[in-house]
This record gives structure tokens, C-alpha cells and sequence, in this order.
């Protein structure tokens, strides 16, 4: 009550003070955001000023993520509004794209970069008013990126052709920081949690930057869990508690005990040290190797204890945690557990929740987990076992019929310990767990971790809330991958674990780039090089079998009808890009045949209406599949089965005849080269260049990281109606080009490409979880597989063998793809 | 008002409601619409129908599964166990032991071979199933080859296309597969971890169910269906041809989608796929009376798999839509956002 009040006044005072002097970049007003029965934010002010640098501090929970959001424009607030200094906003009408024309942007903790193009690239996703569609477009971003990594971290040496994917997440970050403050026309610059990952030397540039940019007039909003980064260089600070605002001031007026007592946290939590009643012979888990190597020793894990891994995010405690679950993933040897454990994450959505099932299904798979998987379930003995950890839990087993979605996420987390508790593992692991759940629920929670390992268990607990670890018996420090520290009783505390988290970051780059083993390279290079070794080959075999292939004439008739598949293929290559895959594209090349042997000929322009018709029909499949979040595969599967109706219906046997015009195109000769060879490499020039454009930049960030690109602004619709757009010019282009091959058409002509181009795609090295478009691979693919059949023939093989073989090969390729992909990943 | 309301919220936790309202009404309108449907016909259909619902059974475990999973190599598999059922049974009674044994034998190598590519090797299912496919195609090719009469064994004739008065058994040993299934989904241990593999794979890992062998089984389930149902389609049909599974390929995914299981994974029922599978049979059967020719009839499929599948695809969003404010990076895009 009495600090409400406090606050009301202070922010009375503030507006008072502040509201004429400086020119305001935008305000919030009367912010109510309401999730359910939980108020992420409850009637928060903020009003940012021209050249202010604000910090937003708040516990885990607190409401900054979500204020941040719906600022930015990625979500809508419940009530309250938003203006700029020059006009009140609807929030109907703003969104991301609307918060950069107004000059808004955020460094996201998460980091928002396209992994899959270069440091250059991801600055044109920012600002793509500068491109153009023609060579050398990306001098103008590369000049940018490297000047405005120059004006933020001095001395970076990030080149802005690497590839994201290759750079450290510390360079990342520098590059995502330098990306939002480089950007033309911005006014507020939000950084979450910046320095997480940037080492002192950078945290200093960075906020000398801050500093010198705020002279000039641009704000900053900084959120850091790291309050003497906030006193350093804030010149407000905004302290959230329970999505409302705790305190709003000067900096002047604030300490770092001040705003941490204001948070919430009191500073002394539950500083209890369960001082072990079990004997240390009672050794749960055992870790040695390289991963205790700084320490000299090896760690034991005692029945009875708490142990807390602390560290830098990403610095390898999560690695432990999954580690110690399952020891025989990777880390050979140097964990090693004696009783089983049980699992308590943290990110609740991605790793907790069953969300189509009630608390109760949530509770009692735990125990059935480690059952076998023939014996009956009773939903009697699940709840009387349930409530008996859910009694413990002080969560209310009336509540327990209720979908688990619709708990809060303090009550979702009982729900998951409950799950640990009723798997009764002696060994409890805990990622996180009380990230986003309100104070009081931390309070019982911290209460019952004590209770737990009191009762005989052992904790392991990660956090990223360093207050957190006063609640732990020992810690463990981590730094670059290793544990470099051993805190244990009064040891512990805030500044220790952070002077030992920042040990040795020069560490961690050489552990990351050492690993790759000769015959790794070597495997990633042959699989490289598939499409190229299979096309010579075959080449090889078929030329010594009969030399008159090797001729001009020899190699057009081998070649040309390899024409359909390679354009089936570039379609595919497009679908694929977009991590999904297009079961109907042959048939979409069946039907364009059909139609362009029979409508086009007998009436042209009916004939080019039904093509332009079939296009926009296949486009607006991508549109469907994109707005509705359904599967492409099964979309595209039931397309087909349309694709072969409609050919069905207008020829039902093969027939028709090639218009004139349409076969000229294909049968033209320069004499000197097979003219198959020209237009298959016309293909992949064709394919290369859409790829090189801005737009094809666009598409492959798409199939990268498209929560990335919608921050950026773009539109995800539009661009999966461009895609299958592109696509489906590639099909028909097949489609036309079966029909004057074999001047006649047969809607089951292009069924057999459907398989083929995605096998094609594959060995040309496309991924199938998207963002890789390589032409020239995936062209001498196609080519390779359009020649099965004939290398078949060749070497007198029934061509019965002609599907399995293909089959085959697409097994093999993507065996060899999965057996060396862990590694390319970690390149 | 209230009923409906309840009726609304019991509809959520029972979507095979649907499929079966849209056969009655399909059944009500035809009947009244022409005079051709009677009883008689109803166990025709009912019969087609019992072929397609134990594919479909093993497409709903394999979907059920999550992620986009679904098994491409059913039509392959139905077609290269008629053929293998011709080949080990030559029509001879004493002989349908062993077609059995073939049947299932076939139905757990492909079965495992899946498993091995998609669970061991990391392959998409999609992609390694359908490659499964383009091999078991070779296989019928050759057995094809092979074959040297169409003889059905009388006792697996009477099994495909016989009825105990007036009802085939088909239909018998359909509906028992669906019980039997509705009871693995509800009342064991495998039912649960099947429903929280497809629901959350991360989180279920970490809830130590091993997932391998969970979703391994899914894909030998099917295949084994699959074979089986070959077996009794090629007695029912005398004989087999080559394509004769592709029908099933999309049939299948439909009755499995259109019963209400879950595209996305997680749910699954049982008694759905068997009301989706007449609902589909009996629109195919209509477009037959109509006279519609099969191009129409491929396309009217397409489009019911894509119409309820754009309709589920919403359905399954609001469900999963994330309701905590601090869910770590769970942004919501800029189309999703309710105001």
C-alpha cells in the first residue's frame, strides 16, 4: 500500500518535471495487459524522452518482456495507449511495422539474426528501403555493417560476410546491438539484457556508446538483471514489480539495495542452508573430466543437497543439467549418475506442459513414464498418488480436472514438480524453474526444494537469477563450458559468482572452433561433392558403355527430358527453402502439360487464362498454408489429388499435341553445344540470381528464423504467397516443357518428380529445415537422378530397379546428411 | 441455450462427434434425396469402409506422433502384401498360415525399417517413408513378375467379403480393431505416452519417457495394419494389381484428420476414424452414383482433406495458444495477436 503511494507521488513529481523540458520520443499510458486471470501489466506510464536513457528493472515476471512487446508493436495491450510526439496511435493500427516507422527498436535477448546469411544481409533485413535489384546491392550494407560495428565496439574484427551461423553468440550480439543502433531514422533503442553475453571490455563500449548516442538526442531503454550496468549508465530508472510500476525516478535518488528491495527480492530470500543430514558416501552423481579439469578435482553430489549451477547463460550449465539426465548423449564419461533422476524445466511451453491435458494427466505421467508400456492406467490410482504431491505443494487438487494451460505459471510449475515428485527419483534436476512465476510462488517454492532435499534427494539447480543461489548448499560456477568455481555456505554470494563468471571468455571460443576431426571435414566434403561424383559417374559409365553418347546429339537426347525434373527440382528447392516440403509438385507439372497440350493449343487465350488460373490457384495454396499454420505436406498431398482430377477431367488418356511456338522453344540448336545443356544451366543461372536478390534473401531468412523476420517487419503471408509464387513458375516452366519434349501430354508424366526433386534438393545440399537454396548442386542432382533410368538400361537392369534405386539413393543421401549434420551445426 | 453449451464443451473432448453427425445426415439425404440407398447398401459401404479403417487406425498412431509425422509407404505396403499373400497362399487353405506370418513379417520390416531412418537416423518421416515407398514399389514390380494365378484362399475369401447375417465380417473385425485401439489410447500406460510424445516431444523426453521406442511403434503398427489389410483387400478384390494401395495413401490421412484426431499429434480417436472412414466412403460412393468421373472424384478428396484441415488448423491454434504472460520467447507473431 504505503509503496504505491510512494510510487504515485514520484511519478506525479516526475511527469511535472519532465514533461516540458524534453521533447518526448512516445509515451505509454494506463498499459493494462491481461492474460486470462493473470495481469502481465496493470495500468503502467511510461513516457521516454528525447536522449533518455531509462532502466527497466523488474524480477523475472515482472511485466518488461511483455511492456517491451506490446511497445514494439508485437502484441496489443488489454487496455491503455500509446502516442508519439507528434500524434496519439491507435493500437488497432500499430504493429511492428508501424514501431519501426516510428523509429523503434529492440535488441531482443533472444537474438533475432537470420543465422543462415551474412552479418550484411541481416542489415538490409532491417532497413531494405536501400536495396536494389541489381548486382553489387550489398556494398551499401556491408560499408554499413562495418561502420556501425566500428562506432559501437571498437577493435571488433566481425567480417560482414561471415555467415551469423559461424560468429560467437557474443558476436552476434555485437552485431544485433550495432544493427538496431545503425539503423536509419531511430529514436528508442531497446536492449534486453545486452551484456548477458558481452564480456566487460565490450560492456564498456557499449555503454560509452549509449552514453555518447544519448547526448545526440536518441533514447535508450536498457533492462538488465545487472543493477550497477543500471546505476552506471541510466539516467531513470523504471522498477516493475507484479506488472505494476514499483518506483519510477532519477537515477540519483537510487541504490542498488533500494530497487532490489523495490523488486521484490528481498535480499536475504532464503538463505538456509539445509546443512546435509546424509552421509557423504552417499554419492548420487559424480562428476570429472575436462569438465571439472580447472578445478583440479572431481564434484560429488550428495543425497540431501542443493547444488546450483551458475554461470553466464550458455556457458554450459544447461549442457550439465541435460548431462546428468541422460549421461550417455555426449559428454563420454564425465558425468557419471548412480540413481535416477527426474527433470523440472523451466521454459514451462516448450519442455513442461502436455497441453492438451488436464493438471492431473500433467501429474501422473511422471510415474507412468517409468512403467511398462503395457500396463493399465487407472485414474483413481493416479489421483490419490497426485494428491498426495500435490498436498505437499499447497496446489489445490480441485483443480485438478482443469486443463493445464488455464493454471498460472507458478501453479503450472507446482504441477511440474509434482510430476518430478510422483517419478520419486532420488535425483531432482531443475532448469530455471521459477522463471516467470510471481514472488510468493518463488517463496514456497524455495521452501519446498529445501523440504525436498531434506527428505533424502538431491537438487541440481540451474538459475539465472544469481539471488537464487543463496538458496543452495554449493555452487558451481560456470565459465566457457567448464566449471571454474566451487562456492559452498557463506561462500556464496552475488559478486563471487559473477567475478568467477567472467574467468576466462577467451576460453570459450578456442573449446567451440576445436572440435572438428579430419574425418568429419572429410565426410562433409564428400557429401558436398555427391551430386558432382554421382553426375561424373554415371557420365563415365554410360559413355564407356557406348562412346556415341559423348556427342552432341547423344547427349541432347540423354539430357533433355532430364530438363523437367531439374525445373521440378528449383521449384521444390524453393518449398524446401522455406523448411517444407510440396508433395503435388509433379502433379502441378502434370497439369500444366495437360493443360498447355490441350486447352493452349485448341484455344490459346482460354488456354493461358486456365494457366494463369492454376498458378494463382498453387500461390494461394502457400497463402493458405501460411495463414491457417497447417502442414504443408498434407495440403500439398491433398493438392495433388486436385492437380490429378483436374487433368484427369479435361484428358483422360494421354494425348494432345504441343502448340507450335512452345516446341520451337525447346528444340532451337547453336550446333556447338547440346542445346539441353544451355537451357539446364539457363535453369540454374535463373534460380541463382532470384536467390542473390534482395528477394531471395528475404525467402531464405523466412525459412531461417521467420520470428525473426516478422520483428523485422516482414510480412510472413506475402511471402509464402511469393514463394509458392516462384515455385509454381518453376512447375509450369516443367509442365510446358514435358509437353514439348514429348509433344504429346499425360497428367501422370510429372508424378514420379515429386520424390525426385526433393531428393535432388537434398543431394544438391539444401536442407530440410530450410533457409538453403544452392542452384548449381541441386541442378547436377536432378540431373544425376533424371539419369538412373537410362544408366538402367545401360547396364541391362530391369527397369523394375528404377524406383528403388532411387529411392535408395535418397535413403543414402540423407543418411549420410544426418550422420554428419551434428557436427556442420556446431561449424 | 444451455444444452448447447454443454454440448459445445463435450464436443471439444469428443470431435468424433462430427464425423459421425456428417454420416447421418450424408445417409438422411440420400436416402430421402434417392431411392437407391437402402440397408443393403449401407453394408457395402460399411465394408469399404472396414478396409480403410484399419489403415487409417495405423495412420492415427503414426500422426499421433507429432510433428508432422505420417506414414507415405501404407499404399505400398497394402499393394505388396496382396501380391505376397498370392504368392505364399496360392489359394489353398493350408497354406493361410503362412500368408499371415508373411503379412506381418512384411508389416514389421517395413515397419522397422521406418522406424530405423525416422528414430535412428533423423530422416522426416515424410521423406523416408515415401522413399520406403519407391522400394517396396520395386518389390511389387518384381513379385508382380512373379505371380502365376489369382486363386484366393476360400477361408480368407470369406473373411474379406463374407457376412454373419447380413453383416460382413469385415465390419466384425474392423470395429473390434477400433475397441481395441480405443482402449490402448485410454487405458494403458502406452496409450499416454503415445498422447504426451505427440503432445510436447521435448517435454515428454524429459519426463523420461524414451521416446524412440514409442514413436518406432507407431510406424510398425501401421505398417502391420497396412500389410494385414492388403492381405484381406487382395482375398476381397481376388487378386491384387499394381496401384491398388494408392487409394489409401490420402483416404487414409483424410479419415484420420476428418475423425477429429489431431494433425499436430497428441490426440487421437479411434471411433473418429472409423466414422471418417464411411463418412468418405460414402461421399466416394455418392460421387460414383452421381456419375461424377474419377478426375472429379480425386479433386472432391483434395478438397475436403485441405477444407478440414484449414478448419482444424485454427481449432488447434486457440488451443495451444500460449496463455502465459512470461513464457520465456514464445513471441506472438503479428497475425496472431487478439486485441
Amino acid at each position: 500500500m504505503s509503496q504505491s503511494a510512494v510510487a504515485d507521488q514520484d511519478r506525479a513529481a516526475l511527469a511535472a518535471l519532465a514533461a516540458p523540458v524534453r521533447q518526448s520520443v512516445v509515451s505509454l499510458t494506463g498499459i493494462t495487459k491481461s492474460f486470462g486471470p493473470t495481469l502481465a501489466n496493470a495500468g503502467i506510464d511510461l513516457c521516454v524522452g528525447a536522449g533518455n536513457v531509462i532502466g527497466l528493472v523488474g524480477g523475472n515476471g515482472a511485466g518488461k518482456s511483455t511492456l517491451m512487446r506490446i511497445l514494439c508493436g508485437a502484441m496489443w495491450p488489454t487496455l491503455g495507449s500509446i502516442s508519439f510526439a507528434d500524434a496519439q496511435v491507435n493500437f488497432a493500427d500499430y504493429g511492428t511495422a508501424e514501431a519501426q516507422r516510428q523509429g523503434i527498436r529492440m535488441v531482443h535477448q533472444e537474438l533475432s539474426l537470420c543465422a543462415n546469411l551474412s552479418v550484411a544481409e541481416n542489415f538490409f533485413l532491417e532497413t531494405p528501403q536501400d536495396a536494389a535489384a541489381r548486382p553489387g546491392w550489398r556494398t551499401v550494407y556491408r560499408a554499413r555493417a562495418r561502420a556501425a560495428l566500428d562506432a559501437v565496439f571498437p577493435g571488433n574484427g566481425i567480417d560482414a560476410d561471415a555467415e551469423v551461423g559461424h560468429l560467437s553468440i557474443a558476436e552476434r550480439q555485437m552485431v544485433e546491438i550495432a544493427r538496431a543502433a545503425a539503423t536509419p531514422g531511430v529514436r528508442l533503442i531497446v536492449l534486453d539484457e545486452p551484456t548477458s553475453s558481452l564480456d566487460l571490455d565490450r560492456s564498456k563500449q557499449l555503454r560509452a556508446f549509449i552514453r555518447e548516442r544519448a547526448k545526440a538526442g536518441l533514447a535508450f531503454i536498457f533492462i538488465s538483471h545487472k543493477l550497477q550496468e543500471i546505476i552506471d549508465i541510466a539516467t531513470e530508472i523504471v522498477v516493475l514489480r507484479n506488472g505494476r510500476t514499483a518506483w519510477q525516478g532519477e537515477v540519483a535518488d537510487a541504490s542498488i539495495g533500494g530497487l532490489v528491495q523495490l523488486m521484490g527480492g528481498d535480499a536475504n530470500p532464503v538463505h538456509q542452508h539445509a546443512v546435509s543430514t546424509a552421509s557423504a558416501q552417499d554419492v548420487l552423481v559424480r562428476l570429472s573430466g575436462p569438465l571439472t579439469s580447472e578445478l583440479g578435482r572431481d564434484i560429488e553430489i550428495v543425497r540431501g543437497e542443493i547444488v546450483g549451477l551458475a554461470g553466464l547463460e550458455g556457458s554450459g550449465q544447461k549442457e550439465l543439467l541435460h548431462g546428468i539426465f541422460s549421461p550417455h548423449a555426449k559428454q563420454n564419461g564425465t558425468v557419471t549418475r548412480h540413481a535416477q533422476a527426474g527433470f523440472i524445466a523451466g521454459d514451462r511451453q516448450k519442455e513442461g506442459v502436455f497441453p492438451l491435458w488436464s493438471v492431473l494427466g500433467n501429474i501422473s505421467i511422471g510415474a507412468l513414464a517409468r512403467r511398462p508400456a503395457l500396463g493399465l492406467v487407472s485414474d483413481r490410482a493416479n489421483r490419490e498418488m497426485a494428491a498426495g504431491a500435490a498436498s505437499k505443494l499447497r496446489l489445490d487438487d480441485s483443480r485438478f480436472q482443469s486443463n493445464i494451460t488455464e493454471l498460472s505459471g507458478g501453479n503450472q510449475q507446482k504441477a511440474l514438480v509434482a510430476r518430478a515428485l510422483v517419478a520419486d527419483t532420488p535425483i531432482i534436476l531443475l532448469d530455471d524453474p521459477t522463471r516467470g512465476v510471481d514472488i510468493a510462488t518463488k517463496q514456497d517454492f524455495y521452501r519446498l526444494c529445501n523440504e525436498i532435499a531434506r527428505s533424502g534427494r538431491a537438487l541440481v539447480w540451474h538459475t539465472t537469477e544469481d539471488a537464487e543461489l543463496l538458496a543452495c548448499d554449493r555452487v558451481l560456477v560456470f565459465a566457457g563450458g567448464r566449471i571454474v568455481r566451487e562456492l559452498a555456505g557463506d561462500a556464496i554470494t552475488e559478486s563471487a559468482v559473477v567475478g568467477a563468471s567472467f574467468a576466462q571468455p577467451a576460453d570459450r571460443h578456442a573449446t567451440a572452433r576445436h572440435k572438428d576431426a579430419p574425418a568429419a571435414r572429410l565426410g562433409r566434403r564428400l557429401v558436398d561433392a555427391a551430386p558432382f561424383i554421382g553426375l561424373a559417374a554415371v557420365l563415365t559409365v554410360m559413355i564407356s558403355a557406348n562412346p556415341a553418347v559423348a556427342s552432341i546429339f547423344g547427349l541432347d537426347l540423354l539430357l533433355m527430358p532430364a530438363l523437367s525434373l531439374v525445373l521440378v527440382t528449383a521449384a521444390q528447392m524453393f518449398i524446401v527453402g522455406g523448411s517444407e516440403i510440396d508433395l503435388g509438385v509433379g502433379a502441378f507439372a502434370g497439369l500444366v502439360s495437360v493443360l498447355s497440350a490441350t486447352l493452349l493449343y485448341d484455344q490459346p487465350w482460354l488456354g493461358a487464362l486456365a494457366l494463369v488460373a492454376a498458378l494463382a490457384a498453387y500461390a494461394g495454396l502457400g497463402g493458405v498454408i501460411q495463414a491457417r499454420k497447417i502442414p504443408a505436406i498434407v495440403v500439398t498431398l491433398g493438392a495433388s489429388f486436385i492437380w490429378v482430377g483436374l487433368g484427369y477431367a479435361l484428358q483422360p488418356t494421354p494425348g494432345g499435341a504441343s502448340p507450335e511456338w512452345l516446341s520451337a522453344l525447346f528444340s532451337w540448336s547453336l550446333g556447338f553445344v547440346p542445346t539441353s545443356i544451355i537451357l539446364i544451366a539457363a535453369v540454374a543461372l535463373i534460380v541463382f540470381v532470384i536467390d542473390r536478390l534482395p528477394l531471395g534473401v528475404v525467402l531464405r531468412g523466412f525459412g531461417n528464423n521467420p520470428t525473426a523476420m516478422i520483428r523485422s517487419g516482414w510480412s510472413p503471408t506475402r511471402y509464402a504467397l511469393v514463394r509458392y509464387l516462384i515455385a509454381g513458375l518453376f512447375a509450369s516452366a516443367a509442365g510446358l516443357s514435358l509437353t514439348a519434349i514429348n509433344t504429346a501430354s499425360d497428367i501422370n508424366s510429372g508424378n514420379s518428380f515429386t520424390l525426385l526433386s526433393v531428393a535432388a534438393a537434398v543431394m544438391g545440399g539444401c536442407s530440410l529445415l530450410g533457409g538453403i537454396i544452392s542452384p548449381v548442386g541441386a541442378v547436377a542432382g536432378a540431373v544425376t537422378l533424371s539419369l538412373i533410368g537410362a544408366l538402367l538400361g545401360t547396364l541391362n537392369v530391369s527397369s523394375d530397379f528404377n524406383a528403388a534405386t532411387q529411392g535408395l539413393i535418397l535413403i543414402a543421401l540423407l543418411t549420410l546428411h544426418s550422420l554428419t549434420a551434428d557436427r556442420r551445426s556446431e561449424q | 441455450m444451455n444444452a448447447l453449451t454443454a454440448f459445445s464443451l463435450w464436443s471439444q473432448r469428443n470431435r468424433w462427434i462430427w464425423a459421425a453427425i456428417g454420416v447421418l445426415l450424408l445417409w438422411l439425404v440420400l436416402s430421402i434425396v434417392t431411392n437407391r440407398f437402402s440397408l443393403s447398401s449401407l453394408s457395402g459401404i460399411i465394408l469399404s469402409a472396414s478396409f480403410l479403417t484399419i489403415v487409417g487406425i495405423g495412420q492415427m498412431f503414426v500422426v499421433t506422433t507429432g510433428r508432422g509425422n505420417i506414414d507415405l509407404s501404407v499404399a505400398s505396403v497394402i499393394t505388396l502384401s496382396a501380391f505376397v499373400a498370392l504368392l505364399t497362399i496360392k489359394g489353398e487353405d493350408a497354406n493361410l498360415a503362412i500368408g499371415v506370418a508373411a503379412a506381418i513379417l512384411l508389416g514389421l520390416a517395413v515397419g522397422a525399417l521406418n522406424s530405423l531412418l525416422v528414430v535412428g537416423l533423423g530422416i522426416p518421416a515424410i521423406i523416408a517413408t515415401l522413399a520406403t515407398g519407391y522400394v517396396l514399389a520395386t518389390a511389387t514390380l518384381l513379385s508382380n513378375r512373379a505371380i502365376s494365378g489369382f486363386t484366393v484362399s476360400p477361408a480368407l475369401k470369406y473373411l474379406a467379403s463374407g457376412r454373419i447375417s447380413g453383416v460382413p465380417v469385415m465390419a466384425v473385425i474392423a470395429i473390434s480393431g477400433v475397441a481395441a485401439t480405443s482402449f490402448v489410447l485410454r487405458y494403458t500406460v502406452f496409450g499416454q505416452l503415445l498422447s504426451a510424445v505427440g503432445q510436447n516431444r521435448t517435454a515428454a523426453r524429459l519426463a523420461a519417457i524414451r521416446t524412440g521406442p514409442v514413436i518406432a511403434s507407431a510406424f510398425i503398427i501401421s505398417s502391420v495394419l497396412a500389410s494385414l489389410n492388403g492381405l484381406l483387400l487382395g482375398a476381397y478384390i481376388g487378386g491384387a494389381f499394381l496401384e491398388m494401395g494408392q487409394p489409401y495413401l490420402l483416404q487414409s490421412i483424410a479419415a484420420v484428420v476428418l475423425g477429429g484426431t489431431l494433425i499436430f499429434g497428441g490426440s487421437a480417436t479411434a471411433v473418429g476414424t472409423l466414422f471418417a472412414s464411411i463418412l468418405l466412403i460414402l461421399i466416394v460412393t455418392t460421387m460414383q452414383i452421381i456419375g461424377l468421373p474419377p478426375g472429379a472424384q480425386d479433386i472432391v478428396q483434395g478438397i475436403v482433406v485441405i477444407f478440414v484441415l484449414a478448419l482444424a488448423g485454427r481449432q488447434a491454434m486457440i488451443r495451444r495458444a500460449p496463455v502465459e504472460p512470461t513464457g520465456g520467447d514464445a513471441a506472438v507473431p503479428a497475425g496472431d495477436r487478439q486485441p
